[in-house]
């Protein structure tokens, strides 16, 4: 094999990292979604020929993990021999895809000359796939009442758009110009990635590439190790709860176990719950793709990722578990994942407290409404994922609402937007006084968000972490919870977690995101930083006094 | 008094204050660098002006590009600022849109950078409006009194921000708001969304808001000490300002919205290379601008420059139209360093200070600079005209010891793998701009200017096959020339937000006419007459669906088919796909302009000596090693020389690299053509 230097190496690593960057860009600017040019809520990553990471674009953190996995059982479906040069695969089987049926995942086969070299894969949220229910499946029993199922169907096949598959996408979805719109944009990054892709294997030579691709992972799996020997060595156990399944109203235990020893970073999920009746259950590549986010953050923050960085990873959960969904398990509120993002977290945060943040929020608060428009008399489902506190760490306070860590890049969707495109009035989006636990340093405070509908419709609530309070750290506080209220101050008024209440003009509707927890014990906090607080609003007066021991002036 | 026939440019940048004169008479230039004063930045301007000796009483037009808004952003110099917005939505600028750069996804401690507005200093009032612009609850003075008093009399605010929600449909609140503050309060400076952006999204143009209250008070006393500092010394002639999206204002107009001066820095740049595309019948050209810090570059097509309208200014997004211009954080004091055995350049950076080693202030650590010193590139005696001596050994002690010798390589290949690595991060920005506007690279001609443009830039071009590249005179003071060439420019935009097929052609027309008696007046107030103002009209336009925009221009006669086709292939053409769907138009734009005289390009004599180069070794990237360059100092070519590389033109403040493989021509203004050899 060529032998390169650390300048050549570094030269080929650029260019693959601004392909991917030229495919998000086409992306984000020809897609037809909000979830994908507001919320980002995307994911694309290139993949050489024996299927293994070599660059990815910024996106959803969770979604690129879980390209990874979806592409060798889509590639493993399809059958390589059955790949050819201008191929486009769709692929939302869930177990295989490793997420639910409306995150589309399209890939594409790079082929030079004759030769297979490599694999491009872009993952996007579409908005109607023809599930039971329009916009988001919150019940579903089975995996056939969550949308169109595709094994790894080419949509395109040699360079021409399959029409059939075209029209059948089309008369299954409640909103077909947006999902096509959004097919095509996919496309649209999918041939920009593979013209950035067979260029620079012309200009380099592909055993150049080659050669920088092996020295890419090998010091992406370098760098895991090393950091992985310098963390704190043990197994640690941590307990949590999702809220309920969706079909009854029973909390359903996570329980994982990490380990950190020989180089080697172990998430086993055993002591969770089986796969429940409702769709909380998680593909066992999307279980893979929430653990690569945990150790990416432990090890290697600021590296792009590749096959290497994950490398040191094993993950697991046995079939017919909530973590590791076998068909016809329901999976369409993935949710389950994010809250065990924490999970994973508090149970590491035991042997290293003094290095880790304390718990976000704990979720993902999401909401959509669906109904139809009064200007257009068109169908609309339109969502949004509120921020939240995050989680006092070591060294400093945690921010106030923001996106939560396993999706941050993911944006709100603007108030202005959500007015125009649905029948839902805000009242109030606003910072949540003493939601942020207190601490020596304290967690950040979630949002408060008062909704009235000005037309009817459907109203979604998608929140797995409502019942319990997110973990603090070493003599922190627990914030303050997350709940949604639907029809607050009347006799209906009632606190749900994931659920699709029918709304009317008029009726309300009260989101609370929970605050980050604290870190150290409130009574060492700098009682400037406690005034400093009240006199911003973030604390009340009281709170300082009961909790901080400062007075201040009211 | 005397007759006024001079124009004045002066460019404030991180390090160097550049001034450049053109007398009309003679159409001589003239240039001259001064060091910044950052504490009291006038200074820095008349201190360059007086170096270059410049009698202030000649002076018919001053035109000034300054960074300073941008500054006192980076550097948070504002004072306190408040924001009054809808009761219950004081926290739509603290929140943002709640998302973490992307650089930081995996950093779960990640802290936000420090506010521009404290929380105390935001304050919700009563009286609301919905999507469509209808009052919903009206405006409560009462309110509007109580949140004035507070933000004034109980935190002593300076500047005071009004934004509220769906306001860029109907300005009425934040008007009746502003005349409730003004009269309570007259000496506080107020900043109304309405005045400066029309567009939606409440975080965004709450933002733009902010900003502008954040700057107005810091640039409205700084531009009052240099026209006080400027008429000491005899100035009577028009004092212009560069705006970040092109053109010029003058500096009354700019007081009143500094928010478009904060991206100004690399704008006299690109309206210079407008110029120079116009001027050499370069339909592609590319501007390749690398200074101490930073890369900038920008794509202008059939002489325009392509404009983006949505900015960032650090992670605070700006509604303003600006130059697309694609940034990277390398240039000349970028520090090479080894990460486990990988060589990384930048991003971070030597500055001015200490600077690269071989400036010998202290500077330790290799920079991109100093690898061109050892590559033979910079002349040690001749540096900045040999007003500076460069240190080169030291230069080449630290990259072979810190670089050179851990990889195992010659310290010249080590250099070299310097200039290799930051030019794999700028082909990729150069690609991305070039693509996305459906071009390729290579039609490109690539005007290459800053102190380190021309050492770079023919080496992006056998890169990535670019045909050209053109080479200014004294290419590190191009933008202060660009700056003699700048229009008066005014951009005014309303959203429209409907379907093509449903507008009313003849009510959008009417409304097209409302935004342009404003840029009129606004024209005329800064001296262009009505009768001069040249007005162009353009449609922001998408699928109805799609949220990213495409700017289509539209001529008087609105007609929804040709406004239809030339999106249709203006999509197709960017994005591979044309999709037949209906079109939204989502903003109307204007744009007046009050054309400046153009400077005269010279053509200097041809040549009656014969030209002798010196010799230098130094590394050819044609070959790969070390080879005999012919060095030329660029004051003795003349229009007609032609030479092949290996070469090197020195003109003191910088140096233009031409490996083997590539060859010169000098154009009859005396540009350096730098070309690839066909067999290349």
């Amino acid at each position: 094999m060529t032998e390169l230097d650390g300048a050549t190496v570094e030269v080929v690593r650029s260019y693959l990292l601004s392909a991917a960057e030229e495919m998000r860009a086409t992306l984000v600017r020809t897609s037809f979604n909000p979830v994908i040019y507001e919320v980002h809520d995307f994911g694309m990553s290139m993949y050489d020929a024996g299927m293994r990471l070599i660059a990815e674009a910024t996106g959803l953190t969770f979604f690129l993990g879980a390209n990874d996995f979806a592409l060798r059982r889509g590639v493993e479906y399809v059958g390589r021999e059955n790949l050819h040069p201008g191929d486009v695969v769709l692929m939302n089987y869930p177990y295989w895809n490793s997420a639910h049926a409306y995150d589309a995942t399209l890939f594409a086969p790079v082929f030079e000359g004759a030769d297979l070299v490599g694999f491009l894969c872009v993952r996007a949220h579409w908005m109607d796939l023809g599930a039971k229910d329009p916009g988001y499946v919150l019940d579903s029993t089975d995996m056939h009442q969550e949308g169109l199922i595709f094994p790894g169907t080419k949509v395109v096949s040699r360079g021409e758009p399959v029409r059939e598959i075209h029209e059948l996408i089309r008369f299954n979805s409640r909103m077909p110009d947006e999902v096509l719109g959004d097919l095509h944009a996919q496309i649209a990054a999918l041939r920009t990635g593979e013209r950035r892709f067979l260029e620079i294997l012309a200009k380099f030579g592909r055993p150049t590439v080659e050669a920088a691709v092996e020295r890419i992972i090998a010091d992406g799996e370098a760098r895991t190790r090393a950091a992985l020997a310098a963390l704190p060595q043990g197994s640690w156990t941590a307990v949590d709860w999702v809220d309920d399944d969706g079909i009854t109203d029973d909390p359903v235990k996570m329980q994982v176990t990490v380990t950190i020893a020989d180089g080697v970073f172990t998430v086993d999920f055993a002591g969770s719950a089986p796969a429940t009746a409702g769709p909380i259950n998680m593909p066992y590549g999307a279980t893979e793709a929430i653990c690569k986010v945990v150790l990416k953050s432990l090890t290697s923050a600021d590296q792009p990722s590749n096959e290497g960085t994950v490398a040191p990873l094993v993950v697991k959960a046995e079939p017919g578990t909530l973590f590791h969904a076998v068909y016809p398990q329901p999976t369409f509120t993935l949710w389950t994942g994010i809250v065990a993002v924490e999970l994973i977290l508090k149970a590491l945060a035991q042997g290293m407290p003094d290095r880790l943040a304390a718990s976000s929020g704990g979720d993902v608060p999401g909401f959509m409404m669906v109904g139809v428009h009064p200007d257009t008399g068109k169908l609309f489902a339109v969502s949004n994922n509120d921020p939240v506190g995050w989680g006092a760490t070591p060294h400093h306070d945690g921010m106030h609402a923001a996106t939560h860590v396993s999706g941050s890049t993911g944006r709100t969707t603007p108030i202005e937007v959500l007015e125009a495109k649905t029948g839902m009035f805000f009242e109030r989006v606003e910072i949540r006084t003493d939601s942020g636990g207190a601490g020596r340093h304290r967690g950040g405070a979630g949002l408060r968000r008062d909704i009235r509908f000005v037309t009817g419709g459907e109203f979604l609530s998608v929140i797995k972490k409502t019942r319990s309070r997110p973990w603090a750290l070493d003599g922190g506080h627990e914030p303050e919870a997350n709940q949604v209220i639907v029809f607050p101050g009347t006799d209906r008024e009632e606190r749900v977690s994931t659920r699709r209440t029918a709304v009317a003009p008029g009726d309300r509707v009260t989101l609370l995101t929970a605050g980050g927890g604290g870190h150290g014990d409130p009574r060492d906090r700098d009682p400037a930083a406690v005034r400093d607080d009240v006199a911003e609003g973030y604390v009340s007066p009281q709170a300082a006094r009961d909790l901080y021991g400062v007075d201040v002036d009211d | 008094m005397s007759e006024r026939t001079i124009r004045l440019a002066v460019d404030i940048g991180g390090t160097f204050v550049d001034a450049m004169e053109l007398d009309s008479r003679t159409n001589r230039v003239r240039f001259r660098k001064a060091s910044t004063t950052p504490a009291r930045p006038w200074e820095g301007v008349l201190n360059a002006i007086e170096a270059l000796g410049t009698d202030l009483s000649r002076v018919e037009l001053f035109i000034h590009g300054t960074t300073l808004g941008l500054n006192a952003v980076l550097e948070r110099r504002g004072g306190p600022t408040g924001i009054i917005t809808n009761e219950g939505f004081r926290d739509v600028f603290l929140i943002g849109r709640g998302n973490v750069p992307p650089d930081h996804m995996y950093d779960f401690q990640y802290e936000r950078p420090e506010s521009l507005v404290r929380r105390r200093h935001t304050a919700g009032v009563r009286g609301r409006l919905d999507y469509r612009g209808r009052v919903v609850e009206d405006l409560d003075p009462d309110s509007v009194r109580a949140a004035a008093r507070t933000l004034v009399e109980e935190h002593g605010v300076h500047g005071i921000a009004v934004c509220f929600l769906h306001s860029y449909l109907n300005p009425a609140h934040e008007r009746q708001a502003a005349a409730i503050i003004r009269e309570a309060y007259p000496q506080v400076s107020l900043s109304l969304s309405t005045d400066i952006v029309r567009e939606y999204r409440e975080y965004e143009r709450t933002s733009t808001t902010v900003l502008e209250a954040y700057i107005r008070p810091i640039f409205e006393s700084y531009v009052d000490e240099l026209e006080a500092g400027l008429a000491a010394r005899g100035f009577g002639g028009r004092f212009l300002i560069m705006r970040s999206g092109g053109g010029s204002m003058t500096s009354s107009v700019a007081k009143t919205s500094p928010t478009h001066t904060v991206l100004s820095g690399p704008a006299g740049g690109i309206v210079g290379a407008a110029y120079l595309a116009d001027a050499l019948k370069r339909d592609y050209l590319l501007t390749f601008d690398i200074g101490g810090t930073s890369l900038d570059a920008c794509v202008i097509e059939r002489g325009s420059a392509v404009a983006a309208y949505e900015a960032q200014l650090e992670h605070f997004p700006l509604l303003i139209p600006t130059y697309d211009i694609r940034t990277i954080g390398a240039g000349g004091g970028s520090i090479a360093w080894l990460d486990r055995g990988l060589l990384k350049v930048g991003p971070e950076s030597a500055g001015a200070d200490p600077g690269p080693v071989s400036y010998g202030r202290g500077g330790a650590r290799p920079t991109v600079t100093d690898a061109a010193v050892v590559l033979g590139y910079v002349d040690p005696d001749r540096f900045l005209g040999g007003e500076m001596g460069l240190h080169a050994e030291a230069a080449r002690a630290a990259l072979e010891e810190q670089i050179a010798g851990p990889l195992g390589l010659p310290v010249e290949s080590a250099a070299a793998g310097v200039f290799d690595v930051l030019l794999a991060k700028t082909v990729g920005a150069v690609r991305q701009i070039t693509v996305e506007r459906g071009h390729d690279p290579r039609v490109f001609s690539l005007l290459a200017f800053g102190g380190a443009g021309p050492l770079l830039a023919p080496l992006l071009a056998r890169e990535m096959g670019i045909r050209e590249v053109v080479v200014p005179f004294a290419p590190s003071g191009f933008s202060a020339w660009g700056m003699l060439s700048a229009d008066i420019v005014g951009d005014f935009s309303r959203t429209v937000m409907a379907t093509l097929d449903d507008i009313d052609l003849a009510g959008l027309d009417e409304r097209f006419a409302e935004v342009e008696a404003e840029a009129v007046a606004s024209l005329k107030e800064q001296g262009v007459p009505a009768g001069l103002a040249i007005l162009e009209r353009q449609l922001e336009l998408r699928y109805l669906g799609q949220e990213h925009t495409l700017t289509v221009p539209v001529g008087r006669d609105l007609d929804a088919e040709t406004v239809r086709v030339t999106f249709e292939e203006l999509h197709r053409a960017r994005y591979g796909h044309a999709m037949g769907n209906p079109l939204q138009i989502l903003n109307l734009r204007v744009r007046g302009i009050g054309r400046a005289d153009r400077p005269e390009l010279v053509r200097p004599p041809r040549r009656e000596k014969d030209l002798v180069p010196r010799l230098r070794r130094a590394y050819d990237f044609g070959v790969r090693a070390l080879s005999d360059f012919a060095v030329y100092d660029r004051a003795d070519l003349a229009p007609g020389d032609a030479f092949a590389g290996p070469a090197l033109v020195d003109e003191g403040t910088s140096t233009t690299v031409v490996p083997s493989g590539q060859r010169v021509e000098v154009d009859e203004f005396g540009h350096l053509l730098v070309t690839l050899d066909e067999e290349a």
